[in-house]
């Protein structure tokens, strides 16, 4: 845990040099940047607190950062990160029955392996069953596209 | 008398069909997401929230209110027929409530769970009447102090019971604060860690970062690895329970109603530590303490009267200071100010339509639930063996668009991704979301409360502890910081439900 508590560390200075930055006033007149001090401060120490704790006690209680990644499939993650990535940027641009299509088909089939036809039919009735439900039941705004829809 | 007439206005509105559809929708999908393991209320309500947007304040915060109550009601046919608790405040119910399906007695749980859950709820809705108007009155006479002073009480018992580790549940309280600062300064009309980012000048949105931490955080989670799920096969019968079964259980229906009410209505307690603190003193209570964990229905009837009682109680807080005592009435709150409508002292008075009908609406939610959970249990059965390989995919589609809708802004589903990140880091690294988005909730409140306070007092902090109803919460939530060093207090509930969403 020792490289999570030095990221809340880093966050809690930077919050803390923001506010600065923004003005801490006085505690007579507080100026905008006297809560994220008082945040930036408070995570910060609390973070000395545990890694303090963490050091003395030699991690004994504590998961390893090593053992939080064992048995799993980085390559699924950082695949579902990606993909949504690009799904949000383009999404705007396809318009959301076209990039809704793909997402949904590479996530039904990263979930389980089923046959390619039965992934795309399945993405294509449940993107239309999204489309018409949001549109024309909630009259949601959802991002036209290319091609109007 | 003037009660029963608010009353008697309350189901005029409750009772229109507008509202009686919403409020059977938002039951029947808090009974989904209390099913469905995975998917709590407050992702259900985060997923439904933009959809909210085009109807009544009333309608949406009828139908959001069932969801969480309707929850309640769901969480346990997961628990005792599977033995995963369908939300976290049915944990305790998988102990016993497990054990008697596997003795043949699935019928009976289910049923005291179902008739357990109606009379706690509707003993809870008869003390939220008659606690609110009073509280209110109360409430008029807060200041900024004490504003300030009860929300620092709720984050503190919040984070004592949310989590093993207070110094880390207090860590994400702080970083939902700092989150809750970045957008325009209320009082200087400054801009904070915006980034030149014209979306953020609102500061971040609570539906992103609902979205992010429960919902995508949660299928990330699960892509990694496969929940395994086996469903008691055993024929659901005989869902009455029989007269001995009622003699065992009805005080433990009692004092769990009991029990959960006054933990609901504290900031930062709800239905989890509720059904906690109900299943370990009925086993203290009992004549009986050795048959808990092997099948006694006190252990089902208990936690889930508790669970039910302590979520209408929950709105008490809310509905008369305009404070949310967990991360599901955080967004109700949300909710609420989504839809111009403000809660605190004054939302009895400026809406009263809105406070009796969606209490009255608790009624109604409340008979509709058991009418859904008793005759269709078979329903409920069936959808448990809805594989997350369906399941998942849509949720993460349901996320885009309800982040996506709200302003029309890719940032913003953008900012949601970047939670999912976070979220599903924070799970990994065992750090708790619940005490940070409850923290993001009130920051920007409990941020106006100090700096009023402190330029009315000319910078002495001596405001907060010169004014009684200030002094004692800040003096109860020194006690709950204190507590866990000194060697006798160690113990605390926070580590039996680590690991647990508290809402």
């Amino acid at each position: 845990m020792l490289v999570s508590d030095l990221v809340w560390l880093a966050v809690g200075g930077a919050f803390c040099l923001g506010g600065l930055h923004l003005g801490f006033g006085s505690f007579r007149q507080p100026h905008a940047g006297f809560m994220p001090v008082l945040a930036g401060l408070t995570l910060a120490g609390l973070t000395a607190i545990d890694l303090t704790v963490g050091l003395l006690s030699g991690w004994s209680q504590e998961k390893r950062d090593a053992d939080i990644w064992a048995d799993i499939n980085p390559g699924r993650l950082l695949a579902t990160a990606l993909v949504l990535l690009a799904y949000t940027l383009l999404f705007t641009t396809l318009g959301f029955v076209l990039a809704t299509i793909p997402l949904l088909a590479f996530l039904f089939r990263l979930m389980q392996a089923r046959a390619w036809w039965v992934v795309l039919s399945a993405s294509v009735g449940v993107t239309g069953l999204f489309y018409a439900g949001f549109k024309f039941g909630l009259d949601c705004q959802l991002p036209r596209g290319l091609f109007w829809f | 008398m003037e009660l029963f007439n608010h009353l008697l206005m309350g189901f005029s509105v409750a009772l229109e069909p507008g509202n009686l559809i919403y409020c059977f929708l938002g039951v029947l999908i808090g009974t989904l997401v209390g099913v469905l393991p995975g998917i709590g209320p407050v992702g259900a309500m985060s997923l439904l929230l933009p959809a909210t947007f085009h109807i009544s304040p009333v309608s949406s915060i009828i139908m959001l209110a069932g969801i969480f109550y309707g929850s309640q009601y769901g969480g346990s046919t997961t628990s005792i027929l599977v033995n995963i608790p369908g939300e976290a405040a049915s944990v305790m119910t998988c102990l016993d409530g497990y054990q008697m399906a596997r003795q043949g007695r699935a019928g009976p749980a289910l049923g005291i769970a179902a008739f357990g859950s109606f009379i706690a709820g509707t003993l809870g809705i008869l003390g939220l009447i008659l606690i609110a108007p009073p509280l209110v009155d109360f409430a008029l006479r807060f200041g900024p102090p004490e504003y300030f002073s009860l929300m620092v009480l709720g984050l503190t018992i919040l984070t004592f019971l949310t989590s093993s580790s207070m110094i880390r549940a207090l860590m994400m309280a702080s970083l939902g604060l700092a989150l809750g600062t970045v957008g325009l300064d209320t009082i200087s009309g400054l801009s904070r860690f915006t980034f030149t980012v014209p979306e953020l000048l609102d500061g971040i949105g609570l539906v992103p970062l609902v979205m992010g931490l429960f919902g995508i955080s949660e299928v990330l989670l699960n892509i990694e690895r496969t929940i395994a799920r086996d469903v008691f096969t055993t024929k659901v019968a005989g869902l009455l329970p029989s007269m001995a079964d009622w003699a065992r259980s009805i005080w433990a229906i009692l004092r769990g109603t009991v029990i959960g009410f006054f933990l609901g209505t504290l900031p930062g307690g709800g239905a989890v530590i509720s059904s906690f603190a109900a299943y370990a003193i009925e086993k203290r209570v009992s004549r009986h303490p050795e048959e808990f964990g092997r099948g006694a229905i006190e252990g089902v009837a208990a936690p889930e009267a508790a669970n039910n009682s302590a979520a209408q109680a929950s709105f008490i807080p809310l509905l008369t200071l305009g404070i949310p005592s967990n991360v599901t009435m955080a967004m109700l709150l949300g909710a609420l100010i989504i839809q111009g409508v403000t809660p605190g002292p004054l939302l009895l008075s400026q809406h009263p339509d809105l406070f009796w009908g969606v209490i009255a609406s608790m009624y109604v939610g409340n008979v509709m639930l058991l009418a859904l959970n008793l005759p269709l249990i078979g329903l409920w059965v069936r959808l448990l063996s809805v594989p997350y390989s369906i399941l998942f995919p849509l949720i993460v589609i349901f996320c885009m668009i309800g982040s996506y809708s709200i302003n029309n802004s890719t940032t913003d589903v953008l900012l949601m991704l970047g939670f999912g990140v976070a979220g599903y880091l924070l799970k990994k690294l065992s750090l708790e979301t619940a005490p940070l988005v409850l923290a993001f909730v009130l920051g920007p409140m409990l941020e106006t409360s100090l700096r009023q306070s402190l330029i009315k007092s000319e910078g002495g902090f001596g405001i907060f502890f010169s004014r009684p109803i200030s002094a004692v919460c800040l003096i109860a939530a020194f006690a709950l910081v204190v507590m866990p060093l000194l060697p006798w207090c160690q113990r605390r509930p926070g580590a039996l439900i680590d690991g647990e969403e508290t809402t």
